[in-house]
């Protein structure tokens, strides 16, 4: 029994060392110089180099990718969270006999493969003249985000105790200042989880954005790739740097997306 | 709750109609595509209804594409559930709370990468001459070279085991949450009948959690669809056609290798039909 402790912890602490360490190493890179990089038996000991990071934030084609990002992530979460808040409070709230199939419809939209929706997409943006633009994008993104939203929010606000709701509708709230003032507040963690997935999700969104923009409206993650297509002559260095500035900002939310996990499964519990 | 008010028609209404105006028009779109003859190079079309679904089914590529797409399914569900379940017991056992807590953040980070830098992560890692992965390989047979990404009979299961990397961790740390929600009352009473550890889990605490692990099976079976990422950074679905799943397949067919982008929209009408009837009865019966 002892020994199968002792191997138990071994494989668990193993697995935690593979978690990160990958990553790890990358940012390693990231700080070296190409000697230091290509060598067959990997080094730990080198003089650390800004170099990488300096040419990467320098670069054009870069900031403009991390501008698209921003903006096309940012905005249609927004336009996520505007939409699909108050809907997901009304199917948690206010269930009629088609709420389950609001529930499914929003789910089966997941199902959808991104290539199916990417094809016509195109055509129909080439049609109307915004292919490759950041509207076409946002507008594409919205269906992530407010389904996304929607359905991680019906049990968020599910789970807000009705009595508080009541209580405040004795006190003469009116519908939408209880969704406002009381539901919104007190769900705000779980909301805040949800909200931070979708960001998330089509921040690292890839297909879509490939296929939806050709030279202005391209994402981080497309102009990262780009890099890497230039054949194994671009400095790795370089690469191992666009892969760390990419990997960043979904990690910020590395504590809101772990409580939002917690509290998910407390509410199970009770 | 007050029963005549305006909020769920107002709430529930405009964003409804926005969903299914984003979802149905491409999705009646790729299907008008897919019946016409639409190339990238040139701007007329017309009507050839269903030739290229007759030809998708004596496209040889096309049918390999169809194989690889279910074995990278099997593969990654099966191997995701598998890592899940044990680093969850895992942990449920040998982990205090404490170091429960750091290894359930350290296990969500993979997950949060984007597939693309994942998917750069291990290229690196998997480079036969530099990389960190096949470095104990070098190691331990004196310089030989192994190029897993290059070898037809493992790419597929490289660029699966980023995938895995990436889900069977996450998902270990729900399954340890959901070991934490049970009652203790079943452990107590088959530890006193003297079960051992490992008959404890499979006898009692799993058969117990049946039902949320089938539908966390159901959302890994929904996230392996997306495999595009990982294998266009990691192979471009090659060495030949070893990785090519039929997302990528769709795409070289549509944009990089010959822009026949009715072809390629039949081939991605045909996914859909598939996974939305799929996962409709699988939902159905996950809710049953």
């Amino acid at each position: 029994m002892r020994a199968g402790r002792l191997i138990g912890r071994i494989v668990l602490a193993f697995a935690g060392f593979m978690a990160v360490f990958p990553l790890a190493w990358t940012a390693l890179n990231a700080l070296k110089n190409n000697v230091d990089i290509i060598t067959r038996v990997p080094r730990l000991v080198f003089t650390p180099t800004l170099a990488n990071i300096n040419y990467i934030i320098g670069r054009d084609s870069v900031l403009t990718g991390l501008y698209n990002s921003v903006v096309a992530c940012g905005s249609a979460v927004l336009i996520g969270v505007v939409l699909g808040l108050p809907a997901a409070y009304a199917v948690a709230r206010y269930p009629n006999r088609w709420a389950g199939d609001i529930q499914f419809f929003v789910l089966s939209l997941r199902f959808l493969p991104p290539v199916a929706v990417a094809i016509p997409l195109m055509v129909i943006w080439l049609q109307i003249g915004l292919y490759d633009t950041l509207p076409a994008l946002i507008v594409t993104y919205c269906l992530l985000t407010i389904s996304v939203i929607m359905w991680l929010a019906i049990p968020a606000f599910q789970a807000v105790p009705k009595e508080i709701e009541e209580a405040a509708f004795v006190d003469g709230y009116g519908a939408y200042s209880v969704f406002w003032r009381i539901a919104l507040p007190v769900a705000a963690r779980s909301l805040a989880g949800a909200v931070a997935f979708s960001f998330v999700l089509v921040w690292n969104e890839f297909l879509i954005a490939l296929m939806l923009s050709s030279s202005n409206a391209k994402t981080l993650p497309i102009v990262a790739s780009e890099l890497s297509q230039q054949g194994m002559n671009v400095p790795w260095g370089i690469l191992n740097a666009s892969v760390v500035l990419l990997s960043l900002p979904p990690l910020l939310f590395l504590g809101v997306l772990s409580g939002f996990l917690n509290s998910v499964f407390r509410q199970k519990k009770t | 709750m007050p029963r005549r008010s305006s909020l769920p028609v107002t709430f529930v209404v405009p964003t409804l109609v926005i969903l299914l105006t984003l979802s149905m028009v491409p999705t009646l779109y790729a299907i008008i595509i897919a019946l016409q003859n639409r190339e990238l190079s040139s701007t007329t079309y017309s009507w050839v209804w269903f030739s290229n679904f007759v030809d998708l089914f004596s496209d040889r590529r096309f049918l390999n594409a169809v194989w690889v797409s279910v074995k990278w399914e099997i593969v990654t569900v099966v191997a995701t559930m598998v890592v899940a379940v044990g680093l969850g017991v895992l942990m449920f056992e040998v982990a205090g709370p404490r170091l429960r807590n750091l290894y359930c953040l350290l296990f969500i980070i993979p997950v949060l990468l984007p597939r693309v830098s994942a998917a750069f992560v291990w290229k690196f890692a998997y480079h036969p001459l530099y990389g960190i992965a096949t470095y104990p390989y070098r190691l331990l047979t004196g310089g030989l070279i192994f190029d897993p990404l290059s070898k037809p009979s493992t790419a597929l299961f490289a660029v699966a085991s980023v995938d895995v990397w990436q889900w069977g961790l996450f998902f270990g740390v729900i399954v340890l949450k959901l070991l934490e929600t049970l009652p203790p009352q079943p452990i107590e009473a088959a530890r006193l009948d003297h079960a051992k550890r490992w008959q404890i889990h499979a006898y009692v605490t799993l058969p117990m959690l049946k039902a949320p692990l089938v539908s966390l099976m159901f959302v890994k079976m929904i996230e392996s669809l997306r495999s595009f990422d990982l294998i266009y950074v990691m192979t471009r679905g090659g060495p030949g056609v070893a990785t090519e799943t039929l997302d990528m397949y769709a795409f070289s067919q549509g944009f990089i290798e010959s822009g026949k982008v009715s072809y390629a929209s039949a081939m991605a009408v045909l996914m859909m039909i598939a996974t939305v009837i799929t996962f409709t009865m699988l939902w159905k019966r996950v809710q049953a």
